[in-house]
């Protein structure tokens, strides 16, 4: 019998064009697509990942980077347990933005909410040093900081983009592989619960066999 | 009152009741708004006709109605209604039926009017178009009315006459006239008029459902029937040519004329290119946006994988912001407007836009995107409503709706749906407005209710979404027997959910529905930006979360052009703004009775002027909220060094650490007018409520004398007199006095510009210097020197030790600057209800009422006279008394501060200065502090000497 599969919600915030859905479309379906359109709103994808034997179902929720569209962030992150905090080691102002985003996610997440800091599009510096507006220190600072995983990545050349989401999936707890299927983690995250009835049918089934 | 007068009275009662239900919309708004007409065309007059649209087209070319022995004269349907005369537009509504004839005829396409003989008519104007068709209006009622109507057409048609030059260029540019040149007068070798880039990089659409030739030919038809463009009529067939789709070279044309975009372009020709090429080179927020976004629009779309078309987004989008810089530009805008450009110029791309924006999805894109959050509510309500299942379903399944809907709403469905079909969408939208989104989302919802109610939560919900919108090419009954149903598309079956089922959401009810929702969205997303911008002010010190809160409200209250919740408006602070805004809060900048006196009123304004260049932290003449925390931060530092500090900078225009006489003036000046309040006795500072709470102590003792024996005995004598001038005129004295000793000090310390230390390096140089070189530098000096003896004061500069010092050795001025500043910057109080007039009565009142200082004070008298057994048993005696008394209702600012704790403050920035370690003791603070207050600075020059030692 397979263990049950954790559901982790995940949000992506950070400012426009920093490449939060390269990120997503790079770890769910492999690809990189030079120009992507804006995410309007927010967009929704899913991924399955094998971590020591387990099962993590990231449900991701890729948000609009746009300043303005910043007042619907809340609806996305709203019982998140995990959040990647993107900038763009070649926008300083990115960067500020990203400080922001953390502010925000801590006093306004959930409290255990586990966050990701991602400075993406190193591959543009690749060739080009003088590129890079964001030294690496002042991420891996700030993340220190503030109690964050830190990631530097390309979308474009798959760098550390896994990485960065097997990472949070190791820093999740896992449901429990005694218990029983309806105990869940989070008992009161209405998502948690119904993801947990749908895996005890899927149990069920498995063991009919 | 008379029975006319008080009908008017009911009736504008009614008017008003019937408001508080619906938005109120003006006669003239309604008007514009329902005929997309530009703001301009108010109505000037109105009259009852009967009209009749006699095509010069159709009567050529028809050639059964010639033989029908009417004697070639045409035939055409008559109309009774109403027609309104504007300022350029003639429109005329079918009063039966709206539906049935809607005619907008713009007057410059008018060539000739005549009168016509009529028989059933009492009045009749033939009016003949540019295309030759002719209007036959017939005039019904009052003669004169009708009279006064046709000289105000006279009036405008005179008026018009210029732009019936600009007409045939505009012609040129609609697709409508070419059809009609090419086939009605055979002109087989025109050019078809430049449209969008679908021109040559083609139009998405399935060749065989767009059946773009039949359908240009059915416009053609009613083009030919009803007239085109700026002189078209509307009937129930340009209604269903709409709906089974717009063939694509057409389609820029209809959404201009449908949208009004196309009179917006008629009106302002010229503005497209005179706004870019006015701002050319400009940079901006937007535009930096912009640029992110321009590769990103419509990519699959091979024009968009070109120069040419990022360039033509790029203009329309940059002149947009520029034309409307509360919006700018929102990600979104991206997308509708490369939809635009597949099908239009960017001229007529950039006016479509420009309505689409801000007529029909008003606040969609605005800074803080109240309107799409407000439709989402709206909507919401609907689903509740219409679909009330679905709505519970997705209530207990914890699903968002908006997850999904609003980018529906946003992008009016292009990064939805499949291009060929948000086009057919589009076509809908731009006819029936708003409302068309709103009856497609429920259409959607209600297509695939059956799918939805399986889904466990917002993943499951938006892949069936997904998935219905790839598919609606495919047959909605691909298991039906008959062939026809098999035939039908999901998207036909869409269209017909939505238009018919949904035609029951009208725009009153969804104008209502925003009205309803309105107050909540707007606050709701006031307190955010306020949370995120509070959040993201600097970091401070001396203001707290709570004061930063104030300070939030106080700055948006003063900035009337700024709104908030619609991030409309800039959110800077003008200098005339800032003035209001310090006043609000600021002892010495409230409005006070000085300020009639124009010498007065120009210093304190000079004065406000630096404090304002000193925060401008851009220098563009502009203060940013966050320019504002950080100035007011330095102003309440309670460190009596920074204070100083901080004033001095103000003054140091040239930042050399000097300031020269004139700046020294200037200071003095600024100080006399920043303690103003205090020496025109409006407020008390802290020595003189000291001395009076002293007085007061003094009486007590004075009278009971030894009879004190513990704290309960204390009774404050009822209705002591304060001589209130006593201490006005002390304390206004004791200002002027600072004030006076302030310059005189300043002149006395000032620094000579050390003349003697460059004749010493004159001296030593000169060695080797060769003499012509010496004599110069001589003559300088000598030149100097006679200059300084000249006028002593001339040469003579101000450090900030110098400064410091020159502050410190006066009583009040460093009071002032420890504490009185400070202490005038009211943050934490409820700022509007604070009066302006506060006298010294009502503070002597206060502080007579906070009988607990006073006591206290009665107790270190009694200690102090006494010290005799029952000392022991007063500790708990103040809190006693302090009980005993009520504290006045009135309480004001002064009795509202902790003493003890500003106490404790000054003591701590006295005691940094003056070393007072022999004051440590038994003491209590209240006692410590009266001792380091005390001492009076006997000798400049020994303060001088413990100041340098402390600032090594």
């Amino acid at each position: 019998m397979s263990n049950p599969i954790t559901s982790i919600k995940l949000v992506l915030l950070g400012e426009a064009a920093v490449g939060k859905s390269s990120i997503v479309l790079r770890f769910v379906s492999n690809d990189f697509s030079e120009n992507k359109e804006p995410t309007i709103g927010a967009a929704f994808l899913t991924q399955r990942v094998n971590i020591n034997n387990n099962t993590i179902k990231f449900e991701i929720w890729d948000t609009a980077g746009q300043e303005r569209f910043a007042s619907l962030a809340p609806m996305y992150y709203r019982n998140a347990q995990a959040a990647l905090v993107v900038y763009d080691i070649t926008k300083p102002q990115s960067f500020i933005k990203a400080r922001h985003w953390v502010k925000e996610l801590h006093e306004q997440a959930s409290k255990d909410i586990i966050i990701a800091l991602v400075g993406n599009k190193v591959d543009i510096i690749e060739n080009d040093e003088s590129e890079r507006k964001v030294a690496r220190e002042e991420g891996e600072r700030l993340a220190e900081e503030e109690g964050l995983i830190f990631f530097e990545t390309s979308a474009k050349t798959a760098e550390n983009v896994n990485d960065v989401f097997l990472n949070i999936g190791e820093k999740i707890p896992l449901k429990n592989d005694n218990s029983s299927p309806n105990d869940t983690t989070i008992t009161e995250d209405q998502r948690i619960n119904l993801a947990a009835s749908a895996n005890a049918t899927s149990e069920a089934s498995s063991c009919s066999c | 009152m008379s029975f006319f007068s008080s009908l008017r009275e009911k009736t504008k009662i009614l008017d008003r009741i019937t408001e508080s239900f619906t938005p109120s919309l003006t006669r003239d708004e309604k008007f514009k708004l329902q005929y997309k007409l530009p703001s301009e065309e108010a109505i000037l007059d109105d009259a009852n006709a009967d009209i009749s649209f006699i095509s010069a087209n159709n009567a050529v070319y028809d050639e059964s109605k010639k033989q029908n022995g009417l004697k070639g004269e045409p035939v055409a349907y008559i109309f009774s209604g109403k027609l309104y005369l504007t300022s350029h537009y003639l429109v005329f509504k079918d009063a039966f039926d709206e539906s049935s004839c809607v005619l907008i005829l713009n007057i410059s396409t008018i060539k000739r009017v005549e009168r016509s003989p009529s028989a059933s008519y009492s009045f009749a104007l033939m009016v003949t178009l540019y295309s030759s068709s002719q209007l036959l209006i017939q005039f019904i009622g009052l003669r004169y009315k009708s009279e006064q109507f046709c000289e105000l057409l006279k009036q405008k048609l005179r008026e018009n006459i210029p732009n019936a030059k600009k007409l045939d260029k505009f012609l040129a540019t609609c697709y409508s006239e070419f059809l009609i040149s090419k086939n009605v007068l055979r002109r087989k070798d025109i050019l078809a008029p430049r449209a969008g880039l679908g021109q040559h990089y083609k139009y998405p659409a399935h060749p065989e459902m767009a059946k773009e030739k039949a359908k240009l030919r059915l416009w053609f038809e009613y083009f030919k029937e009803n007239g085109e463009n700026l002189a078209i009529m509307k009937n129930p067939k340009f209604t269903k040519l709409v709906r089974i789709g717009v063939p694509s070279r057409m389609r820029g044309e209809i959404w201009e004329l449908c949208s009004g975009a196309l009179y917006l372009r008629y009106a302002f020709q010229g503005e497209y290119e005179r706004i870019l090429e006015e701002n050319k080179g400009k940079t901006s927020q937007a535009i930096d946006e912009i640029e992110k976004d321009l590769k990103r629009s419509l990519p699959e779309y091979s024009a968009y994988q070109t120069e040419e078309g990022i360039q033509r987004l790029r203009n329309v989008l940059t002149a947009y912001s520029w034309k409307n810089p509360d919006v700018g530009y929102c990600q979104a805008m991206n997308i509708v407007c490369a939809a635009l450009l597949i099908y239009m110029t960017e001229e007529q791309a950039f006016w479509c836009l420009s309505n689409l924006c801000d007529v029909y999805v008003p606040g969609y894109y605005s800074k803080t995107m109240y309107g799409t959050l407000l439709d989402q509510k709206v909507f919401e309500a609907f689903v509740e409503e219409k679909l009330p299942v679905l709505n519970d379903y997705i209530v207990k399944h914890d699903i968002q709706l908006s997850v999904v809907s609003l980018p529906w709403f946003l992008s009016l469905f292009y990064t939805s749906m499949p291009l060929e079909y948000a086009v057919r969408i589009m076509d809908i939208f731009f006819m029936n407005g708003a409302k068309t989104l709103f009856q497609v989302a429920l259409a959607v919802l209600k297509l695939n209710a059956d799918d939805i109610l399986q889904a466990d939560d917002d993943g499951m919900f938006i892949a069936i979404i997904k998935n219905y919108f790839r598919t609606l090419g495919e047959s909605a009954h691909p298991d039906s027997p008959d062939i026809r149903y098999r035939q039908i598309t999901k998207f036909q079956e869409l269209l017909v959910t939505a238009f018919k089922e949904f035609s029951v959401i009208t725009d009153s009810m969804i104008a209502q529905g925003r009205h309803r929702y309105q107050k909540g969205i707007l606050e709701n997303i006031e307190t955010f930006v306020k949370k995120t911008q509070v959040r993201h002010m600097p970091k401070t010190f001396y203001l707290s979360t709570d004061d930063l809160s104030n300070l939030y409200d106080i700055y948006y209250d003063s900035i009337e052009t700024h709104k908030i919740s619609m991030g409309t408006g800039s959110s800077n602070m003008t200098f005339e703004v800032f003035v209001q805004f310090l006043g609000k809060f600021c002892d010495w900048c409230k409005p006070c009775q000085m300020d009639k006196d124009p010498a007065f009123k120009k210093q304190k304004e000079d004065f406000l002027r630096k404090i304002f260049n000193n925060w401008d932290s851009s220098s563009l003449g502009e203060l940013t909220i966050n320019d504002v925390v950080l100035g007011l931060e330095k102003l309440l530092t309670t460190d009596l060094l920074e204070s100083m500090n901080y004033f001095f900078t103000l003054y140091d225009s040239d930042s050399d650490g000097e300031l020269q006489r004139e700046e020294v003036l200037e200071m003095s000046e600024g100080l006399i007018l920043l303690t103003e309040p205090w020496r025109s006795g409006r407020l008390v500072d802290f020595l003189t409520k000291k001395s009076i709470e002293d007085d007061i102590a003094e009486k007590i003792v004075k009278e009971n004398g030894d009879v004190i024996q513990s704290m309960e005995e204390i009774e404050l004598p009822t209705g002591v007199v304060i001589e209130e001038e006593k201490y006005k005129s002390e304390q206004s004295e004791r200002y002027l006095k600072a004030a006076s000793s302030f310059l005189q000090r300043s002149f006395e310390y000032a620094k000579s510009l050390d003349l003697s230390e460059e004749v010493n390096l004159i001296d030593l140089s000169d060695n080797e210097d060769d003499s012509e070189a010496k004599e110069s530098k001589r003559k300088k000096f000598q030149s100097l020197k006679h200059n300084a003896a000249l006028d002593p004061t001339h040469s003579k500069v101000i450090d900030l030790a110098t400064f410091r010092m020159i502050i410190l050795a006066d009583e009040t001025y460093e009071l002032f600057f420890a504490q009185t500043l400070r202490l005038s910057i009211h943050l934490n109080e409820g700022f509007a209800t604070s009066s302006t007039n506060k006298v010294l009565k009502s503070m002597l009142d206060g502080i007579i009422a906070d009988g607990k200082r006073v006591a206290e004070q009665v107790r270190r008298r009694v200690d102090s006279v006494a010290t005799r057994g029952s000392v022991n048993s007063l500790d708990s005696g103040p809190q006693t008394l302090g009980g005993s008394i009520t504290r006045s209702e009135d309480i004001d600012d002064f009795t509202s501060e902790h003493l003890e704790e500003h106490a404790d403050l000054l003591q701590d920035s006295l005691l940094d200065i003056y070393d007072t370690s022999d004051h440590e003791g038994g003491q209590t603070s209240q006692q410590r502090k009266l001792e380091t207050l005390k001492p009076r600075p006997v000798s400049e020059g020994n303060k001088k000497e413990d100041l340098i030692e402390f600032e090594a």
